[in-house]
C-alpha cells in the first residue's frame, strides 16, 4: 500500500488538450483576438479520440485545442500587440467620449499595427512550402478583389487583393504557366504549372455576388491579411525568377504605345498605372534585357533498360507542352464588348496571342477592329452588322476549349451562331474502361493528328468507330490490340470465299484462274506480338488456384466497367438519334 | 474715456449745442417741488443728488454718436442739410422702377434676422488690447536680446552644439510602424533568400522576449488532406456534356431525396396519433367510467389476495444432515480431481493436434491483419472527413446545379450559380481549419411590449 492516490483527468489525454475558452484565457485574449491569431498563426482545433476523458467526464460538444499548440501561442509577439489594440481602441473611445480632437488625432496617428512576415517565414519554411499552399491564397484574392467597395471588407484590402492578382496573372502570361482553363457555373477554374507545382484557382465572374449571410467575413477578411502577405512575397520571388522587376513595369517600348492622350477617362492617375497592368496587353520589363530566352533542352543522361521508356515519355510531353506554349502564336485576336475581357485576354496572352479590344471598353487597347492583321475576332452575339473578311469570327468557347485540348480546334464548330459543342472539363482524367464522351473521343483523335474528313462523314464514320470499339471490348481485352490487324485480313479473306460460294451456289461456272502466288511477308512484330499473347495465355492457364480467382475478379471487374461504358455510349447514341430526328422534323 | 467726457460736457455747456431729443425735463424740475435733505454723507448724497439732467445729456450724445457717428453740432452744414427742390418730375414711373427692383432684389436682399443682428452703430468697437499682448514678452525680449548679444560674441549655446551628435529623426521608420498590414502600396522583399541575421545577442534575445521560438514541425501538417480547391464535377460545366449533367443532376436529386426523407421522418414522428383521438365509444366509455364496471372489480379481488398469499410465503430450507455434507464434499472433490484428470489428457493430447493448432494460429492472425487493413483503411477515410470540432457539425454546401432548362446558350447568357465565397467558406470548414459555426442571435434582454397607439384605435 502507500502512495498517492490517483486523482481522475489529472494524467493522459485529458491534460493535454485544453477547450477553446481556457486557452483564450490564458492568452487574455478576446474571443475574435484569439480565433484571429489562431487562423495566422496555423492552429486548427483539435478532435480528441476519447472526448468524454478529454472532457472531464462531459460528453458536451466543445472546441478543443492542443495544450502545446496553445503554449507555443504565447510566445508569439503579435499577442502582445492585440492587447495594445485593445487598450489603443478604448483610449480612443474615450477621446471621442471627451470630443477630444488633438487626443484622438495623435491616438489614429500611433495607431498599433502588425506585420505578418515573420510568421510567413515561420510557417512555409522554404519558397516551395509557401508555392504549395498557394492555391488559396489565390482563391481569396480573386474573391475579394471582386468584391464592391461597400464597406463589407476595408477597401484598403481590396485594392492590395486586386493588385496582387494583377501581378500574379502578369507572372503567370511572363512562364507561359497556364495549363487548364474549365468555365463552370460557379465561376472560371485556372491551373497552371508554376515551378513543377500543379497551381488550381477559382475566379468568380464578375458582379455575380450577392452577399451570404452565413459567412463569417471577419474570418475569411483574417485569412485574406495572411494570404496577401504570403502572396506578395511568393509573387516577388517568381518575379526575380524570371528576370522581372518586382513592382511590375511595364515594357517601355509598351508602354509608349500605351500611352493615349485621354487616359484620364479611365482612371485617377493613382490608379492608372495598375489599371494599365491589369489589362494585360502589354509585356513587362525585365531586369537583363535579355534578347530571347534560349530553350532550355532536357539533359541527357545515360540510361538503361526501363527507364529509357520513362525518359521518352517524358521528352514527349516536355516538347508537346513546348507546342501548348505557343498556342495562339501569330494570332491576333480583337474582343467584341460582349465577351468576358480579363479572362480571355488572359489567356490569349498566356498562349503567345496578341490581343486587343474596343477602346471604350478598358484601358490598354492596341489596336482596333478595322485591323487588317486580325485573325480571329471573339464575337459573342448571334450576328453582327459588318464583318470583315480575312478574319474568322467565333465564339469564346474556342478560346478555352483550345487551350484544353493543347491543339488549335478547326473554327466551324464555333461559328457565329453555331450551336457549340459541350465544353468539358479538363479536369476529368478519364481511365481506360470509362466512358469517354464523343466529343472527347474527337478532340483525343484530333490531338493525334488524324484529320476529320467531312462533317457529315464525320458522324458516320464516328459511330462506326464506336461500334468497333465496342466490338473489340466486348472480346477479351487483353488482346485486343493484337489481334486487330490480322481479324481485318481474315475478314477479307472470308468474304472472298464467301463470294465464291454465292457464286457457286448460283451456278455460275467458276472463273478458273491462275493467279501469281503472293510471298506472304514475315512480319516480325507481328509474330512476336503472337509470341507475347501466346505466353500470357500460357501464364493464366498456369496460375495458382489463389491467383487464378484473383485475377479473375480483376477481370471481371475490368469488364463490369466496359460494360456500363458502353451501355452509356448506347444512350448517348439513341439520345443524338433522338436530338437529329427531332431536328429533321423541325427542319421540315 | 474721462477726459472725452469733460469734452462733451463742455461742448454742452457751449450755447450752440443742439439736443437731439428736446425733452421737457426743465418743467418737470421745476413742478417737483423741492426738499432739503442732508448730503452730508456719500449714502445720502446719491440717494437725494438729482442726476437726471446729467445722464439724460450723456444719454444724448451717445445717442448723436452711434447714430450720426459724431456730435451733431460739429457736423458741418453740408452733411445736416440739402437743398429741397421739390418733387422728382415722375414719381409713377419710379414707383414702377422701385417695385420692379424690389421683385427682382428679392432674393438677393439680405434676410430681415441678419438685419436685426447687424451692427448698427457707427462708434467702432473697442479694441481689445489683451489680443495684442504677447505673455512674458518683457523676459522673451530680454532672452532674444541676449542670445544677440553672445551670438554677436561668437559663443554658440549648448543645444545648438549638441544638435549635431544627436541621430536625425528616423521619419521613414516611423512611417512603416504606423503603415497597416494590408497597406495596398506596401513593398515585399525576398523572405526566403536572404538568413535571418542574428545581430544581436542571442541571450539578450531570449531574457527580452525577443527571441522567436521555434515552430513544431507537427504543426505544419495539415489537418485534412482534402485539396485546397476542389473543382466541381464536368456537368458543372457552362456548356456541359449531357450525360456529366445527368449525373451530377443525379447527384443532386439524391441528396435532395435524403433531405426529404429526414424531414418526413421527424413529421411523422411529430404526427398525431390517430388511436388516440377521441371517437364516440371512447368518450361514451369515459363519461360511463366508474358507473358500470363494478362485477370485474369484485373478480379481480380474489386474485389479488392469492398473490398476495404466494409472494408473502418464504420457504425455509431444512438444515443438512452430516452425511449429506461429508458426500457433497467428496463429490466435489471427484468432481475436481476428473477435469484435471481431463485436462491432463488433454494437454497430452494437443501434442498430436498440433497441426490443427498451427492453422488455428493462423487463421487468428490473418483474421487480426485483417481487422488493422481494415481499421487503417477507416482511418484514411477519416482524414478527408470533416471533423466535429465543435457544437454544430459541418453542413455540406448544397450542391450548384442548373436544370437542363436553365442552362445558358452562350457565355454572354451565363447565370453564375452559387457563391464563391461560401464555397470558400465551405472549404475552410470542410478541411478542418476553421470550426463550424453559426451566426450569433441577436437577444432581446426585455420583451417587448406592443401597445396600441390611440389614434390608431380609434381608427379600428
Amino acid at each position: 500500500m502507500g502512495g498517492l492516490q490517483k486523482k481522475k483527468f489529472e494524467r493522459g489525454s485529458a491534460t493535454n488538450y485544453i477547450t477553446r475558452n481556457k486557452a483564450r484565457k490564458k492568452l487574455q485574449l478576446s474571443l475574435p483576438d484569439f480565433r484571429r491569431l489562431c487562423i495566422l498563426k496555423g492552429i486548427y482545433p483539435h478532435e480528441p479520440k476519447h472526448k468524454k476523458k478529454v472532457n472531464k467526464g462531459s460528453t458536451a460538444p466543445r472546441t478543443f485545442y492542443l495544450l502545446k499548440d496553445i503554449r507555443f501561442l504565447l510566445h508569439e509577439p503579435i499577442v502582445r500587440k492585440f492587447r495594445d489594440y485593445k487598450v489603443f481602441v478604448r483610449k480612443l473611445k474615450r477621446a471621442y467620449g471627451k470630443t477630444e480632437w488633438s487626443a484622438v488625432e495623435r491616438l489614429k496617428e500611433n495607431k498599433p499595427t502588425y506585420k505578418l512576415d515573420h510568421i510567413i517565414k515561420e510557417r512555409y519554411p522554404t519558397f516551395i512550402d509557401a508555392l504549395r499552399d498557394i492555391d488559396d491564397a489565390l482563391c481569396m484574392g480573386f474573391l475579394f478583389s471582386t468584391f464592391a467597395r461597400t464597406g463589407k471588407c476595408h477597401v484598403q484590402t481590396i485594392q492590395l487583393c486586386r493588385r496582387l492578382t494583377v501581378e500574379w496573372m502578369n507572372y503567370v502570361i511572363a512562364a507561359r504557366a497556364l495549363r487548364k482553363v474549365f468555365i463552370s457555373i460557379k465561376g472560371i477554374y485556372y491551373q497552371a504549372e508554376v515551378m513543377g507545382q500543379l497551381i488550381t484557382w477559382l475566379v468568380p465572374y464578375q458582379f455575380s455576388h450577392d452577399h451570404p449571410t452565413d459567412v463569417d467575413y471577419r474570418v475569411m477578411a483574417t485569412f485574406t491579411e495572411l494570404y496577401t502577405t504570403l502572396l506578395g512575397f511568393v509573387n516577388f520571388r517568381l518575379y526575380h525568377s524570371l528576370n522581372l522587376l518586382y513592382p511590375p513595369k511595364l515594357d517601355s517600348k509598351a508602354e509608349s504605345e500605351l500611352k493615349d492622350e485621354n487616359e484620364e477617362d479611365y482612371a485617377m492617375n493613382s490608379e492608372c498605372y495598375l489599371e494599365k497592368l491589369s489589362a494585360l496587353s502589354a509585356s513587362l520589363s525585365r531586369v537583363v534585357s535579355s534578347a530571347e530566352e534560349e530553350e532550355a533542352e532536357l539533359d541527357q543522361f545515360p540510361i538503361e533498360g526501363e527507364d529509357i521508356e520513362k525518359m521518352e515519355a517524358r521528352e514527349k510531353e516536355h516538347t508537346q507542352q513546348e507546342a501548348q506554349k505557343k498556342l495562339f502564336e501569330g494570332l491576333k485576336f480583337y474582343l467584341n464588348r460582349e465577351v468576358p475581357r480579363e479572362s480571355l485576354a488572359f489567356i490569349i496572352r498566356c498562349f503567345g496571342g496578341e490581343v486587343s479590344w474596343d477602346k471604350s471598353v478598358c484601358i490598354g487597347s492596341t489596336y482596333e477592329v478595322t485591323d487588317e492583321t486580325i485573325t480571329h475576332q471573339i464575337v459573342d452575339r448571334p450576328n453582327i452588322d459588318k464583318q470583315h473578311i480575312n478574319r474568322y469570327y467565333i465564339q469564346p468557347q474556342w478560346v478555352y476549349d483550345c487551350v484544353n485540348a493543347k491543339i488549335r480546334l478547326p473554327v466551324e464548330d464555333y461559328f457565329l451562331g453555331v450551336t457549340l459543342p459541350p465544353h468539358l472539363s479538363p479536369f476529368v482524367e478519364e481511365k481506360d474502361g470509362d466512358y469517354v464522351p464523343p466529343e472527347k473521343v474527337k478532340i483525343m483523335a484530333l490531338q493525334r493528328g488524324e484529320k476529320p474528313a467531312h462533317e457529315q462523314e464525320d458522324d458516320d464514320e464516328e459511330e462506326e468507330e464506336g461500334e468497333d470499339e465496342e466490338e473489340e471490348e466486348q472480346e477479351d481485352d487483353d488482346n485486343n490490340d493484337d489481334d486487330d490487324d490480322d481479324e481485318e485480313e481474315e475478314e477479307e479473306e472470308e468474304k472472298n470465299l464467301k463470294k465464291m460460294e454465292q457464286q457457286r451456289s448460283q451456278g455460275k461456272s467458276l472463273q478458273v484462274k491462275v493467279t501469281p502466288g503472293k510471298v506472304k511477308v514475315e512480319n516480325t512484330v507481328r509474330l512476336e506480338q503472337e509470341e507475347k499473347a501466346e505466353e500470357k495465355r500460357l501464364a493464366i492457364m498456369m496460375m495458382k488456384k489463389k491467383e487464378k480467382y484473383l485475377y479473375d475478379k480483376i477481370m471481371f471487374g475490368k469488364k463490369r466497367k466496359i460494360r456500363e461504358a458502353n451501355k452509356l455510349a448506347a444512350k448517348r447514341k439513341a439520345h443524338d438519334d433522338a436530338e437529329k430526328a427531332k431536328k429533321k422534323k423541325t427542319r421540315k | 474715456m474721462a477726459a472725452a467726457r469733460r469734452l462733451k460736457r463742455v461742448v454742452a455747456s457751449q450755447p450752440g449745442f443742439l439736443k437731439l431729443k428736446s425733452t421737457s425735463d426743465s418743467a418737470d424740475s421745476v413742478s417737483s417741488r423741492r426738499k432739503r435733505v442732508n448730503k452730508n454723507k456719500k449714502k445720502s448724497w446719491n440717494k437725494h443728488s438729482d442726476i437726471n439732467d446729467v445722464e439724460d445729456f450723456l444719454e444724448d450724445v451717445r445717442h448723436q454718436e452711434r447714430t450720426t457717428g459724431g456730435l451733431l453740432s460739429e457736423k458741418p452744414d453740408d452733411s445736416l442739410f440739402f437743398l429741397d427742390v421739390g418733387q422728382p418730375k415722375k414719381p409713377e414711373q419710379k414707383e414702377e422702377a422701385v417695385e420692379g427692383k424690389k421683385r427682382k432684389g428679392k432674393t438677393s436682399r439680405p434676410l430681415r434676422i441678419d438685419l436685426i443682428l447687424q451692427h448698427d452703430s457707427l462708434i467702432p468697437p473697442p479694441k481689445d488690447v489683451l489680443a495684442y499682448q504677447q505673455p512674458n514678452a518683457k523676459k522673451l525680449r530680454r532672452i532674444a536680446q541676449k542670445a544677440e548679444q553672445l551670438a554677436a560674441k561668437g559663443v554658440v549655446p549648448r543645444r545648438r552644439k549638441q544638435l549635431p551628435s544627436r541621430r536625425p529623426a528616423d521619419r521613414k521608420a516611423k512611417k512603416s510602424v504606423t503603415e497597416a498590414n494590408n497597406n495596398p502600396d506596401r513593398e515585399y522583399y525576398d523572405i526566403w533568400g536572404q538568413e535571418s541575421k542574428d545581430s544581436a545577442d542571442p541571450w539578450y534575445l531570449q531574457q527580452t522576449g525577443k527571441k522567436l521560438v521555434n515552430r513544431p514541425e507537427k504543426l505544419n501538417e495539415k489537418p485534412s488532406v482534402l485539396p485546397a480547391v476542389e473543382v466541381i464535377a464536368p456537368g458543372g460545366s457552362y456548356n456541359p456534356d449531357f450525360f456529366s449533367h445527368q449525373a451530377l443532376l443525379r447527384e443532386a436529386h439524391e441528396v435532395e431525396v435524403k433531405k426529404q426523407k429526414e424531414e418526413d421522418k421527424i413529421e411523422r414522428q411529430v404526427m398525431v396519433n390517430k388511436d388516440d383521438t377521441a371517437t364516440e365509444e371512447t368518450i361514451l366509455r369515459e363519461q360511463v367510467e366508474g358507473l358500470v364496471e363494478e362485477e370485474n372489480e369484485e373478480e379481480m379481488a380474489p386474485n389479488e389476495e392469492e398473490e398476495d398469499v404466494a409472494v408473502g410465503g418464504i420457504a425455509l430450507a431444512e438444515k443438512k444432515t452430516e452425511r449429506q455434507r461429508k458426500r457433497e464434499k467428496a463429490d466435489k472433490i471427484k468432481e475436481q480431481q476428473r477435469l484435471a484428470d481431463r485436462q491432463r489428457i488433454d494437454q497430452h493430447q494437443q501434442l498430436f493436434q498440433l497441426r490443427s493448432i498451427k492453422a488455428s494460429i493462423k487463421q487468428q492472425e490473418q483474421g487480426t491483419k485483417e481487422k488493422q487493413k481494415v481499421r487503417k483503411a477507416k482511418q484514411e477515410a477519416q482524414k478527408s472527413q470533416p471533423r466535429r470540432l465543435g457544437k454544430l457539425k459541418f453542413q455540406p454546401q448544397d450542391l450548384e446545379v442548373q436544370l437542363s432548362d436553365e442552362l445558358a446558350g452562350s457565355l454572354r447568357q451565363l447565370k453564375p450559380e452559387g457563391s464563391v465565397l461560401k464555397d470558400r467558406f465551405k472549404s475552410l470548414q470542410k478541411r478542418n481549419l476553421i470550426e463550424p459555426r453559426e451566426r450569433a442571435k441577436f437577444k432581446r434582454r426585455h420583451k417587448v411590449k406592443y401597445v396600441e397607439k390611440r389614434a390608431f384605435r380609434e381608427i379600428t
